[in-house]
């Protein structure tokens, strides 16, 4: 089943927010100067309780500690490379040290601004955060589980990070299928897990007739919650198919593959593989899909990947 | 006045001395605001630290923390054994407060640039949650103004006209060392700050610089830049010199002692 006309994750973000905050006056949203218009309601029915602090990220995420303290929720939006990479001192001392809840949203993540070029991709925000004690991560890549996983976590005593990708899968998910930690099995298969994250999701169902034709049995785990990861369901998954595929929009070191493979190895003959980004640096420009298809994240770089286990 | 808090100086030399590790005059050049501070201004409570009705104090130069620790040993939020623990195994203080661990303690410092941004966000957060009566005092050091996060926060705050919150600047010349043109009331005026500069070892400037502010929720907030000496109180110690982060040995702690007799 498919979502026809998906609302955009960004704009699920300013209705979430909005109807949360109508019943919670803790909720209070910082922003570095984006997504102002669409948060024009929010500002309208929270009045005190919108700031648009301007182009001063390290700022706004010490300010939004300081927030945390006073015994508000604090959400802190703006463009991933800008929160997450300029700002990591603020985020590790001011939030995670101290032990303060809070919630990071950004937008622009991995290569979503594709010719924007290095100033705005963040590919290694995952690690980055990840790193990090008392902290969470999750990858809405449709509306609902965005609202989902919100309002499920916005509360709890921990940095989470909301990476919102500008693209989504077309799986049609609801709320009760959500929880927040646990991947969701989305088909049942034999001789392969695909551990798929964001809108790569479609990816993997849009190969799967074609791997079945080539005799796979595709298992497809798809992962919103990055940390903490649901190792149960991905370890059985491995324990069943014996090869595991992951496919994420993060660097190397220190992604979901990283993780997958802390989880899995220690079982013994599992064949492991993985689609993402490569330790360097995207120079290129050209479209975010282009960029997908150059690093093999798409349905045919599914396909030959998976092709290259039979060949091993 | 300077004199007056000789015996807190002593503590801080003590603390230092025992431990073989500190700042004492980062610590020397802010004692007398935070003593006063604490005596006249802040209404806390040491049996009840975390008291919603309280005013907090954030400091935000963090390596000054020996000064911190000494008065809030005074105001009873620490014991004997806390100070005689300073840097120990087993022992809450370490070379910069940490708030997970200190009781009085509200922001953990020591990367500089936080702990005023941080101070903002409380300002701006208790007044959302509608306490007005809460003050909020931060103290940064001149050095520490070379960070860029402390415009960026004293920009934000004026244009949020936090005036529920008060910096204090501890200009002791640090930052003129690198950076002679130093004109901080300047720059202060310059970013929209109600800017009072002071003795920074003279009770009476200070009182007449604190007791001029009308904290209220809206307003512009208010900076005192108090001029400081680093190691104000002991001659050998004073200035910019081999004593930032130096140890006493025996001989310079009885003669430290001695000079603060």
């Amino acid at each position: 089943m498919t979502n026809p006309t998906p609302k955009k994750i960004r704009q699920q973000f300013a209705d979430t927010v909005l109807e949360v905050g109508k019943e919670d006056p803790n909720l209070v949203v910082l922003i570095g100067d984006i997504s102002h218009f669409i948060l024009q309601p929010f500002a309208q029915a929270c009045p005190g309780r919108f700031y648009n602090i301007g182009i001063c990220e390290p700022t706004i995420v010490s300010m939004g500690a300081g927030m945390a303290k006073a015994g508000l929720y604090p959400v802190m939006h703006t463009i991933a490379p800008f929160l997450i990479e300029r700002s990591f001192e603020q985020i590790k001392l001011d939030f995670c040290y101290q032990g303060l809840g809070g919630n990071l949203v950004t937008v622009g993540s991995a290569f979503d601004y594709a010719n924007l070029g290095c100033t705005h991709h963040c590919y290694d925000d995952w690690a980055l955060i990840g790193a990090l004690p008392n902290t969470e991560i999750v990858y809405p890549a449709s509306a609902i589980e965005f609202d989902t996983l919100f309002r499920q976590t916005y509360r709890n005593p921990r940095l989470t990070l909301f990476r919102l990708p500008e693209y989504q899968h077309k799986q049609a998910f609801s709320a009760n299928d959500i929880h927040f930690g646990k991947a969701i099995k989305i088909t049942d298969g034999g001789n392969l897990t695909i551990v798929a994250t964001g809108p790569h999701l479609q990816d993997a169902l849009d190969a799967m007739a074609e791997l079945v034709s080539m005799g796979w049995e595709p298992e497809i785990v798809y992962v919103h919650t990055i940390k903490p990861l649901d190792t149960e369901l991905i370890r059985a998954s491995a324990h069943k198919t014996q090869r595991v595929l992951v496919m994420e929009e993060h660097v190397r070191s220190g992604g979901l593959g990283d993780s997958v493979l802390r989880a899995i190895h220690d079982l013994g003959n599992v064949q492991f593989s993985w689609i993402g980004i490569p330790d360097s640096f995207i120079r290129e420009y050209r479209s975010y899909q282009h960029h997908c298809e150059a690093l093999g994240l798409s349905r045919d770089g599914l396909v030959r990947q998976v092709q290259a286990f039979a060949s091993t | 006045m300077s004199e007056n808090n000789n015996g807190l100086r002593k503590q801080i030399v003590r603390m230092v001395y025992n431990a073989k590790d500190g700042h004492i005059p980062s610590a020397f050049s802010i004692v007398d605001i935070l003593e006063l501070l604490y005596r006249k201004y802040l209404r806390v409570d040491p049996k009840n630290p975390n008291w919603p009705e309280r005013d907090y104090f954030v400091l935000s130069k963090g390596h000054g923390c020996v000064a911190l620790y000494a008065v809030l040993h005074q105001c009873g939020f620490l014991t004997d054994q806390d100070i005689d623990l300073f840097c120990r195994p087993g022992g809450i203080l370490g070379e910069h407060p940490d708030c997970t661990k200190v009781p009085g303690v509200e922001a953990s410092t020591g990367s500089l640039g936080h702990g005023f941004p941080y101070a903002v966000g409380l300002a701006l957060g208790l007044r959302v949650k509608n306490m007005v009566t809460n003050k909020i005092y931060v103290l940064v050091g001149d050095g520490e103004c070379h960070e860029g996060t402390v415009w960026e926060a004293a920009n934000v705050a004026n244009n949020l006209q936090l005036g529920n919150l008060c910096v204090v600047v501890d200009w002791n010349g640090s930052a003129a060392q690198l950076m002679p043109r130093d004109d901080l009331p300047a720059k202060w005026r310059a970013f929209g700050w109600d800017t009072q500069v002071v003795d920074g070892h003279s009770e009476a400037e200070l009182r007449v610089a604190l007791d001029r502010i009308e904290f209220q929720p809206y307003g512009t907030p208010t900076v005192i830049v108090a001029k400081t000496v680093k190691g104000k109180g002991v001659p050998m110690l004073e200035g910019h010199g081999i004593w930032h982060h130096r140890i006493p040995n025996e001989t310079e702690f009885a003669q430290i002692m001695e000079a603060l007799s």
